[in-house]
């Protein structure tokens, strides 16, 4: 290995190190340290409940929710897996957890999301820039499943479970958000 | 345009996205608040694997209950078998989880000291509905009651040795 990978392996190891004493140190309790695990992580997981929920109201109460149940679960991490691809399953299963508590889940599911007073408040979010205002105007289901699936890298599998959905419906979902999607990018 | 330069676009849209945003209003304040009180997260871990076993025991409980009911009332048809059985048998079921809870918290200190006499006098209770189901076997109300005193003992036993009461 040439010696710029070797400090690029040097500086990865170092801060994979270090998020390790960090996570440690929270799972005693150190305050001080989970503040720094949250300025650490915020904007990621902000950034998943924003395109979760397309709302910045419900993205922000969702983000704080996230880092309170953080605190409780984090003394579960073995480290079995990569920190921030853990954080992201708390950060999914709170961000569902919290919109189903918040709006109604079935009501949003079966009522209101395909109707004319969604339809137009999705068309406000196109200011948010390409693709990302397209997700926003995604109908509800469709849009999870999609941010879940095309995004984050979840198996169809795993979003039935997270959703409480069958794996079809799922499967519907992203198929459905995708043709949306084709058709405002101008592909139809 | 076909299919695939929409794939290919849209793979490269996602790519593209920024993997953070920061939120516009400070959301550290409200979670400090939040977490006051907290314990620590490996306190709080342990505390939750402790008090999911009880949950198990009651689960297996409930079950039993449930398969008993259902045993019993297939015998009512048959007018030959009495309830002596499922009685031997719900008792031998009740014992064995009221030990295994003695001996899990035999070194945890009990938040009342007369918990046992509130055990005993539950005993006395359920040997009455005992006495009581000699008499007429048959009886669902009894039964009912007599699993009723069991769960009572169950979570008095879980109530005065539970984490959470110890800390108030």
């Amino acid at each position: 290995m040439n010696t710029q990978g070797n400090v690029v392996e040097a500086h990865k190891a170092f801060a994979e190190k270090s998020e390790r004493d960090l996570i440690a140190a929270v799972q005693q309790g150190d305050r001080k340290a989970y503040q720094t695990l949250y300025q650490t992580y915020i904007g990621q997981v902000y950034a998943l409940c924003f395109r979760l929920t397309s709302d910045q109201a419900l993205a922000e109460d969702a983000a704080q929710e996230v880092f309170i149940q953080l605190w409780r679960k984090i003394g579960n991490f073995k480290g079995d897996s990569k920190f921030s691809t853990w954080l992201h399953t708390v950060t999914s299963n709170i961000t569902i957890s919290y919109l189903r508590k918040q709006r109604g889940w079935w009501q949003r599911m079966f009522n209101i999301e395909d109707s004319e007073a969604m339809h137009h408040a999705a068309e406000q979010q196109t200011d948010l820039g390409d693709l990302e205002g397209y997700v926003a105007r995604l109908p509800e289901r469709a849009r999870i499943v999609f941010v879940l699936h095309a995004i984050e890298g979840y198996r169809h599998e795993d979003i039935a479970k997270m959703m409480d959905m069958a794996v079809g419906s799922s499967k519907a979902q992203f198929h459905r958000a995708k043709h949306l999607l084709k058709e405002w990018m101008g592909y139809e | 345009m076909n299919k695939k330069d929409f794939e290919a676009d849209l793979r490269t849209q996602i790519d593209s996205l920024d993997k953070s945003k920061q939120p516009e209003r400070d959301l550290w304040a409200g979670i400090e608040i939040a977490l006051a009180d907290e314990a620590s997260p490996n306190e709080i871990s342990q505390q939750t694997q402790r008090s999911d076993k009880p949950k198990i025991y009651a689960i297996a409980a409930s079950v039993a209950f449930v398969g008993a009911l259902t045993w019993f009332g297939m015998q009512q048809s048959d007018p030959q078998i009495g309830g002596d059985e499922l009685i031997a048998a719900l008792s031998t079921q009740h014992q064995a989880q009221k030990d295994a809870l003695l001996v899990k918290f035999q070194d945890q200190p009990a938040l009342t000291e007369n918990w046992q006499k509130q055990l005993e006098e539950l005993d006395e209770a359920a040997t009455a509905i005992k006495a009581a189901l000699k008499q007429d076997p048959n009886n669902l109300a009894l039964l009912k009651m007599l699993q009723s005193v069991h769960q009572q003992q169950i979570d008095l036993i879980e109530r005065v040795h539970s984490p959470k009461w110890r800390q108030i």
